[in-house]
């Protein structure tokens, strides 16, 4: 087992669920609360070794629901407390009420997602919609690529939800099994290094004893639309904040984050956008079409809450035509998650490039070169359609 | 008593003013504590808990039970209910083992 010490500097092998839980050992929060669900239970498991070990201080709090952990973590939060918990598909749909409470009481919970796809039909392997739906919980929400970006996003998670301009819960993804069960070259930080880079938490207003507060109050057809729009505030603060956080982390570790990480889109024409682990598959391709004489470029879009409109623009100024490949998906909506956002973002911009939808992926189905190499050939077979072409399902037999 | 508390001056402009979203504190929270007591809340049910003084045992029941702490003991023993803050809810009344608390419409 990795100590929570480890060295930094020093490439450890570990899993994305590991990862995550590593990263949460050196961070050494108040409390965990949180109940295990597949992919994600590595997470929790690994991280109850740390605290039986005796190699943490955290206050582990053993729940019979994920209704109930997010609920432990609120109230734990909500007295100034640092909180983790992971959670994934159907856990996240039980704790769905919680959430919208978290972020409305502004306490900045951090929740790993091993993004997976809910039932039915009952299915434990990788995408994306669990945390996609969340997008309207008033959650900061982010998705990693690789098993170092999982264990990085704790560190991040926490910088950005506790400043106290923003003072909102975090969620960040990794793709069910792709990134929870995969090993992988990790390099740890140490706890000197969250001292530099996550000073103690300050509330506020927290809930301790001989300083009563009222929280989570009745708030009717006078009082709710201002707290909020309160929320909205927040979330744009969150704006300035994230690209901060991402700079101060990057300037300590060498690794450095972006909202929308650009690749290979110097003069391309075409180019991908997608979100989590298919942005490693969509890198390899690109890279593989570039070798080839194609100029095709890729996006990955880490930050989903609050979505990056102007990072996007600026990023596809002068792409002609882009194939968004969403790992998740909506029914009955103009389309997935991503590539409606992406849409809507880019309406008012004069300049913006012909939008192509693809869903890929779901319940975890391969999504490998192949796949790619076909969405680049409907990309190119589709550029500069004048009709609207409708979102076309990858892979999917008839 | 806790320092962070307002006077009922103080608890009034609060209620009143309306403040904005830049006024009201972070996530709708009252950062301090005894805001209830000046929401009166018995007006919420025609229903009211009274007892008979005659056949109540002074068993104290229904003082631990009342969810909204509107019932003290006098110097006899016996419960009075303060109406500014029953809400009728009838806990005392169904649970009370001499059947001295009924539930009556006062209004």
């Amino acid at each position: 087992m990795t100590k929570a010490s480890s060295t930094p500097g020093k490439r450890v092998g570990m899993t994305g669920d590991e990862a995550v839980a590593n990263s949460m050992a050196v961070i050494n929060p108040d409390v965990v609360a949180a109940y295990p669900i597949t992919p994600q239970t590595i997470i929790v498991e690994h991280f109850s070794d740390f605290v039986n070990d005796g190699e943490v201080d955290t206050e582990y709090i053993t729940v019979e629901s994920e209704h109930s952990a997010m609920s432990a973590c609120v109230g734990a939060s909500a007295t100034g407390a640092r909180v983790f918990t992971a959670s994934a598909s159907q856990g996240i749909a039980l704790m769905y009420e919680i959430l919208f409470i978290a972020s409305a009481s502004r306490l900045p919970i951090v929740m790993a997602v091993a993004n997976r796809a809910l039932s039915g039909p009952i299915n434990i392997h990788g995408e994306l919609t669990d945390q996609t739906v969340c997008r309207d919980t008033g959650w900061i929400s982010m998705f990693s690529e690789s098993a170092q970006e999982a264990y990085d996003a704790g560190f991040i998670a926490f910088k950005i939800g506790e400043h106290p301009d923003v003072s909102l819960p975090v969620m960040y993804g990794l793709d069910g099994f792709i990134l929870t069960h995969a090993l992988e070259g990790v390099y740890p930080l140490d706890r000197k290094f969250v001292k530099k880079y996550l000073p103690e938490r300050e509330m506020v207003h927290p809930t301790i004893p001989g300083n009563p507060v009222s929280s989570g109050l009745l708030a009717l057809q006078n009082y709710y639309m201002e707290i909020k729009y309160q929320q909205e505030i927040a979330m744009d603060a969150a704006r300035k904040v994230i690209p901060k956080a991402f700079e101060e982390f990057g300037d300590l570790t060498g690794r450095y984050y972006k909202n929308v990480e650009e690749h290979q889109m110097e003069d391309a024409e075409v180019a991908f956008v997608t979100m989590g682990a298919l942005a490693g598959t969509a890198k390899y391709v690109v890279d593989k079409l570039r070798k080839a004489g194609e100029k095709v470029g890729m996006l990955k879009v880490k930050t989903f809450r609050p979505f990056p409109e102007e990072d996007l623009a600026k990023a596809l100024k002068g792409i002609e035509t882009i194939g968004v490949i969403d790992r998740d998906l909506t029914f009955g909506a103009p389309g997935p998650a991503l590539y409606t956002d992406i849409k809507t973002s880019l309406y008012d911009h004069k300049e913006r490039p012909q939008v192509l939808g693809f869903v890929a992926g779901l319940g975890g189905r391969d999504v490998a070169q192949d796949e790619f190499n076909y969405i680049y050939k409907q990309v190119l077979k589709n550029k500069g359609a004048e009709k609207s072409v409708p979102v076309e399902w990858v892979g999917l037999r008839k | 008593m806790s320092k962070n508390k307002l006077s009922e001056k103080e608890m009034k402009e609060w209620i009143e003013q309306q403040w904005g979203y830049e006024k009201l504190p972070m996530g709708g929270s009252v950062p301090f504590g005894g805001s209830s007591i000046y929401f009166k809340t018995g007006d919420w049910s025609p229903f009211k808990a009274v007892v008979d003084r005659e056949t109540c045992t002074k068993c104290t029941r229904c003082f631990f039970l009342c969810p909204d702490s509107a019932i003290t003991m006098d110097d006899d023993g016996i419960p009075i209910m303060d109406f500014d803050y029953c809400k009728g809810c009838g806990i005392c009344a169904e649970e009370c083992p001499a059947d001295a608390i009924a539930m009556k419409d006062l209004s």
